[in-house]
């Protein structure tokens, strides 16, 4: 055990349950009996349950139907293992940014304190701090400390937080059996032994012990109490954001998908923060419960960041446009790309960003009426007016040409008109050849007063086709 | 009216009458036309306020008379929008008016139009939007309301041109301005000022503004 060293575990009690109601809206309330169950041995199972379920008479462990027949009200859902894993790892990137030994367990995440320790000024601060962020999740978590990592996990369980090894082992020996993690089996044995506490079996001969129970528990017992190493894969967080949620239920309700993309965006902000990058878009697929196929969207900001409101709005405005036609099992949001983290700049004297606040509102616009729908326009140096212009990015255009007087207006189309209602005033301006891009013509334009009287640009074309048209208003 | 009326001569000389007909006069951006800027009782197109144009046939000269004030704006960095209208605005001729187009920005979108003027208003980032409903479907006067009221937000004029032929709904704009086939600009409506009159507009009578020479 090095010296000053020391672990944080960090447990998620009803870990299942905290993790399938991550992903339902609006049912926190506590008045509703809820469980997870899963199949145990054959057999469905209630594994958790809240406390409303357990005044109701339910019990961890019971058969489905029975705990069915008991709490007709139940509402139970099924075990979702990978919202689990989500959840650990969620937690393990908020853990990520206190220490890079970072460790998920069984039930739980580890990390190493002791070396962060004087960085936050003392560990009461750290840990207050770093549960607030937890809690600020909306996840409930229990700390514990230890200078062992396999007994940070379980004084974790209880909330204790020990600093020396002394009295680390002093707390251990009270210990009743049930209390460390062993295997089903292990404690069989030490119940048929007629072992209730820790300190009993310590009493045991190490050999004695190591011949009637097998060398794990003797690893285990080292373990614990610090005499040897606890192997611990480090977690590294991901260089490239993906993350897939399963929706409990399939909707179309767009309030729902937008439930549950906050909840990956409050990842996705901890995995920026962790990373140190900025966000440039995100793209989100949705997929349909019947193997339909897959609807994707992709999202951009005109200027990298991140604002979980903005965002947020983003992408409700996206599903607004977005019709559904089925229900929507999981969806999908990647974060691809991503740029350097660029503090934003305050104004000096009024501490306001309004650089910031303008590709705020060009990403508000384009997300709901599209990327074609908002433009800048710029002239092109090409002597054929129909080339002449083109829409371009907002904000983006090409330097000033010299270009002879023109319309105001430009119809997007020349459109054929009749000669006999034109009145020619001023012309002809002769134009003429474009056979580099096969589209050759010869023409004069003219501004001529139309029948009622309004201003327009007309040409007389010879080549390709004969005849005259109109090309643009002025005014 | 510049009529050399006696009596308004000798009332204007005395500073220690009140008059109530008269009004403060509020924030205005010039409109590049001297004799229009007399006409307007701010002295221009009014800020943070709704402005209906009603031209008679549609490019009768409703972006000509936009355009120095428009141009004016994007000098001082102030972005402006174009929502939905229905040609293609031709970049040269919009350069040749002085507009810088990198502070342009065209919606073409007929769908969304009054919500993107909506959220553009309320930013208070824009220097002025100007939106070309559609021609097929009347504009309602809660939409025009909120349009006044978002401009009221943004401080920024917005510029209504309705389609020829529609008819717009009772005004609550400040000003509301018919645009005839001869090139006479009509004041049909402003509040606080004279209602009636009509100024011709001609390419002669542009004046150019503060700025505009600082570019050449």
């Amino acid at each position: 055990m090095p010296a000053g060293a020391l672990w944080t575990g960090i447990v998620c009690p009803q870990g299942a349950l905290q993790a399938a109601l991550r992903l339902l809206p609006g049912t926190t309330a506590s008045t509703t009996p809820l469980a997870v169950h899963d199949t145990v041995s054959g057999r469905t199972r209630v594994i958790e349950i809240n406390r409303t379920a357990r005044s109701l008479g339910v019990q961890p462990g019971q058969v489905l139907a029975d705990a069915l027949a008991i709490a007709p009200d139940l509402e139970s859902l099924t075990r979702n293992r990978g919202a689990e894993t989500r959840l650990f790892e969620e937690l393990a990137l908020v853990a990520y940014r206190y220490s890079h030994q970072v460790a998920i367990t069984g039930d739980g995440v580890v990390l190493e304190t002791g070396g962060s320790r004087r960085l936050h000024g003392d560990l009461d601060a750290m840990l207050n701090t770093l549960g607030d962020e937890i809690s600020a999740m909306g996840l409930h978590a229990r700390l514990g400390t230890a200078p062992v990592p396999a007994a940070a996990c379980l004084l974790a369980r209880t909330g204790q937080h020990v600093t020396e090894a002394r009295a680390l082992h002093r707390v251990l020996s009270t210990w009743p059996l049930h209390r460390l993690a062993l295997a089903p089996a292990e404690s069989r044995k030490l119940e048929g032994l007629g072992l209730k506490s820790v300190r009993e079996v310590l009493a045991l001969p190490r050999f004695e012990r190591e011949r009637r129970l097998g060398r794990t528990l003797n690893r285990y017992l080292d373990q614990i109490h610090g005499r040897e190493q606890t192997p611990l894969v480090y977690w590294q967080p991901p260089e490239k954001f993906c993350q897939t949620l399963e929706l409990p239920v399939p909707t179309v309700r767009s309030e729902a998908l937008v439930f549950a993309l906050n909840r990956v965006l409050e990842h996705l902000h901890q995995w920026l923060r962790v990373r140190d990058r900025a966000l440039s878009g995100i793209e989100v697929e949705l997929l349909p419960e019947d193997r339909g196929p897959k609807i994707e969207f992709s999202a951009g900001l005109g200027q990298p960041g991140f604002q979980r409101d903005r965002l947020l709005e983003i992408l409700r405005l996206k599903l607004e446009s977005i019709r559904l036609h089925s229900a929507i099992e999981s969806l999908r949001l990647r974060a691809e790309s991503t740029a350097e983290q660029r503090p934003p700049q305050a104004d000096l004297w009024t501490g306001t960003n309004v650089n910031d606040a303008w590709p705020a509102l060009i990403d508000r616009l384009t997300a709901r009426i599209g990327e074609n729908g908002l433009c800048s326009i710029a002239p092109c140096p090409d002597h054929r007016p129909e080339k002449a212009w083109k829409w371009t990015p907002p904000g983006t255009t090409t330097a000033d040409t010299d270009a002879p007087p023109r319309p105001n207006w430009l119809l997007p189309e020349p459109r054929p008109c009749r000669a006999g209602e034109l009145r020619l005033v001023d012309g002809p301006e002769r134009i003429e050849s474009g056979w580099w891009d096969g589209q050759d013509c010869r023409r004069d334009y003219w501004t001529a007063h139309d029948r009622h009287g309004n201003r327009v640009w007309v040409f007389r074309e010879y080549k390709p086709r004969d005849g005259w048209f109109v090309h643009g208003l002025f005014g | 009216m510049n009529i050399p009326n006696p009596l308004e001569k000798l009332l204007s000389e005395r500073n220690d009458l009140w008059r109530g007909r008269r009004r403060r006069a509020g924030d205005a951006l010039e409109t590049g036309r001297a004799a229009l800027d007399r006409r307007l009782p701010d002295g221009g197109w009014p800020r943070g306020k709704l402005i209906e144009l009603l031209p008679e046939r549609f490019g009768v000269g409703e972006l000509d008379l936009l355009l120095p004030c428009l141009a004016e704006l994007t000098r001082h960095e102030r972005q402006v929008l174009f929502i939905a209208p229905p040609l293609v605005p031709c970049p040269q001729s919009l350069l040749r008016a002085g507009l810088d187009l990198t502070r342009l920005l065209i919606v073409r979108e007929q769908k969304h139009a009054f919500w993107a003027a909506e959220q553009c208003l309320k930013s208070g980032l824009c220097g002025a939007v100007a939106v070309w409903p559609n021609g097929s479907s009347a504009v309602s006067d809660r939409t025009v309301r909120r349009l006044q009221l978002a401009a009221e937000d943004g401080d920024a004029p917005v510029f209504l041109c309705y389609a020829p032929g529609s008819t717009p709904p009772a005004s609550l704009a400040s000003l509301r301005l018919a645009i005839r086939c001869s090139g006479h600009i009509e004041i049909l409506r402003s509040r606080g000022g004279e209602t009636t009159g009509s100024i011709r507009l001609h390419p002669d009578n542009v004046v150019p503004l503060a700025s505009a020479g600082r570019r050449e």
